[in-house]
């Protein structure tokens, strides 16, 4: 007998129901997955950007001509302690922000659009609060935006939309689970014969359990790569249609899924632990099944 | 090397289908085992081979008694058996090769150690040019072959049979007994189950039992054969 021929038909129905189940379930772990580490990134993403820097709003003042607002501000600022550079926006530069909600056209022309300053922060910590009153004491209009709430919300909404992931993601790890036990037991009651034969001619348990967890091993993993390669394929390709001239207004807004090879080392844990279950169950099973011959 | 003492059995909660059972089979004795169908033959074999258990009784196999054995003790005694299963129960997915070096394999031996071995064994039963093929493909009498050649091919202590020589033409029928009677004679306990008288009157059974209504009886082998004559 050649070492290769295992104990256990290479090919059988239940063998490619299992397959079939495991690549199914192996790919919605692979979005889910992909769906939580893409909201883990946008929450960092998120906060860091907006922990780094501040704008300075200036509002129209009777008080003060729009350049000498713009003038004193940027010296106020630029000269406070922690920042580490100041830029005035120029219309041009505010219409495009607004651009994506309001269009392209002359509605912006007519709209009283603030003067912004973008102010980045040297790391660190920097006294925004008196930045913020010497602001407004020194130039009328000002008002000093340090995004603490979009930053609250951003965080909030970005950590909510991760425990809804990771939910997901729990559930069908369990559905996963059960399906695979299911329907590894299934296939090993197609080879209880096997079992039995092999039991009778004096082989012990483990080496009957071990003939069986390497196959199931291996059909666990072959499922799981298969149903990673189709996960790969949606989120690949979902990202370059964002990215593509022919993507639907707003689309290149959304985020980019799985970005970093280190999302895509998570992706492949995917099949290894499909083989794993797979592995234990028969294993598992096999030995409970054992358990109850003489 | 077997002892059976009162030994009773019973399937689940049903009624008890041997009882009483004594008897023991020495080292390098020959055996027969008859009786009408549903005696309980195979249950006795089953019993024998320790695919099952007594409801009651005592049972010593190669001086363990199974009883206080514990169970992962259990495979080392089941090497020493070898079992011509009635059904042959042949792994249809593995050749013919496979099937037979199977308690070989088991035993945790390498192919190159066991492989000649193997190959000489089919010859001798008239599969050599029949290692590749699946059970699916063989005749009925190829398959008892096969099953045969797997139980004799890691040299067991004791063999057992159940009707060997049902599926196949009377010669090979003898040559299949002839091979139970040379492992005999190399010191092999052997115990057939058959309906065959053409076998009792060839091989050297020293004891014949004859189970009956779960009973059994054990006759002298001529004794047997000039009682079975005259009826």
């Amino acid at each position: 007998m050649s070492r290769s021929s295992g104990l256990m038909p290479a090919e059988s129905a239940s063998g490619a129901t299992l397959h079939t189940i495991v690549a199914v379930m192996s790919f919605l772990a692979c979005l889910a997955l992909g769906f939580v580490l893409t909201l883990g990134r946008l929450a960092s993403e998120w906060t860091e950007g907006l922990s780094g820097s501040v704008t300075v709003q200036l509002l129209p003042s009777a008080q003060i001509s729009a350049d000498d607002q713009v003038k004193e501000a940027l010296r106020l600022v630029k000269n406070w302690p922690g920042v580490f550079s100041a830029r005035a926006l120029s219309r041009a530069d505010a219409e495009k922000m607004l651009e994506p909600w309001l269009g392209q056209g002359n509605v912006l022309q007519d709209l009283p659009v603030p003067q912004l300053i973008e102010v980045t922060l040297q790391p660190g910590p920097v006294e925004l609060e008196g930045l913020g009153r010497a602001l407004s004491d020194g130039v009328p209009g000002a008002h000093l935006d340090d995004h603490q709430r979009w930053n609250a919300e951003l965080a909030a909404f970005a950590t909510s939309s991760e425990a809804v992931g990771w939910s997901v993601l729990l559930l069908i790890t369990a559905a996963t689970l059960a399906i695979v036990i299911f329907a590894t037991q299934a296939g090993l009651q197609a080879h209880r014969e096997i079992v039995e034969v092999v039991h009778m001619i004096g082989a012990r348990d483990v080496f009957i359990a071990n003939e069986f967890q390497r196959h199931f091993l291996w059909l666990g993993v072959r499922g799981g790569i298969i149903g990673l390669v189709l996960a790969a394929v949606t989120l690949v390709g979902s990202s370059f249609l964002m990215d593509s001239r022919e993507a639907p207004v707003g689309a290149q807004y959304l985020p980019q899924f799985v970005s970093s090879p280190l999302h895509y080392t998570w992706l492949l844990l995917v099949p290894v632990m499909m083989g794993l279950i797979a592995m234990w169950t028969a294993r598992f099973t096999v030995l409970r099944v054992l358990g109850r011959m003489p | 090397m077997v002892r059976f003492e009162n030994v009773g059995m019973r399937y689940g909660l049903g009624p008890e289908i041997l009882r009483d059972i004594s008897f023991t089979l020495d080292a390098g004795s020959f055996h027969l085992l008859t009786g009408p169908s549903g005696a309980g033959k195979t249950s006795l074999l089953k019993l024998i081979y320790l695919a099952e258990r007594p409801c009651r009784g005592a049972i010593s196999m190669f001086g363990r008694d199974i009883a206080t054995t514990p169970r992962d003790e259990l495979p080392a005694l089941r090497r020493r058996i070898g079992v011509v299963f009635q059904e042959f129960r042949l792994l249809d997915h593995l050749t013919v090769f496979d099937n037979v070096s199977l308690p070989r394999r088991v035993m945790g031996e390498s192919e190159g150690h066991y492989r000649a071995e193997v190959e000489e064994l089919l010859s001798w039963v008239g599969l050599g040019n029949r290692l590749n093929a699946k059970p699916a493909t063989l005749s009925g009498g190829e398959k008892q072959r096969v099953a045969i050649a797997r139980a004799v091919v890691a040299k067991p202590e004791l063999l057992l049979a159940d009707e060997p020589t049902g599926n196949v033409d009377p010669e090979i029928g003898g040559r299949i007994m002839r091979l139970f009677i040379e492992l005999n004679k190399l010191g092999t306990c052997v115990m057939i189950a058959t309906h065959d008288t053409r076998i009792m009157e060839r091989v050297p059974a020293s004891r014949i039992y004859r189970l009956a209504e779960g009973k059994l009886t054990v006759a002298k082998a001529h004794e047997f054969m000039a009682e079975a004559k005259r009826a």
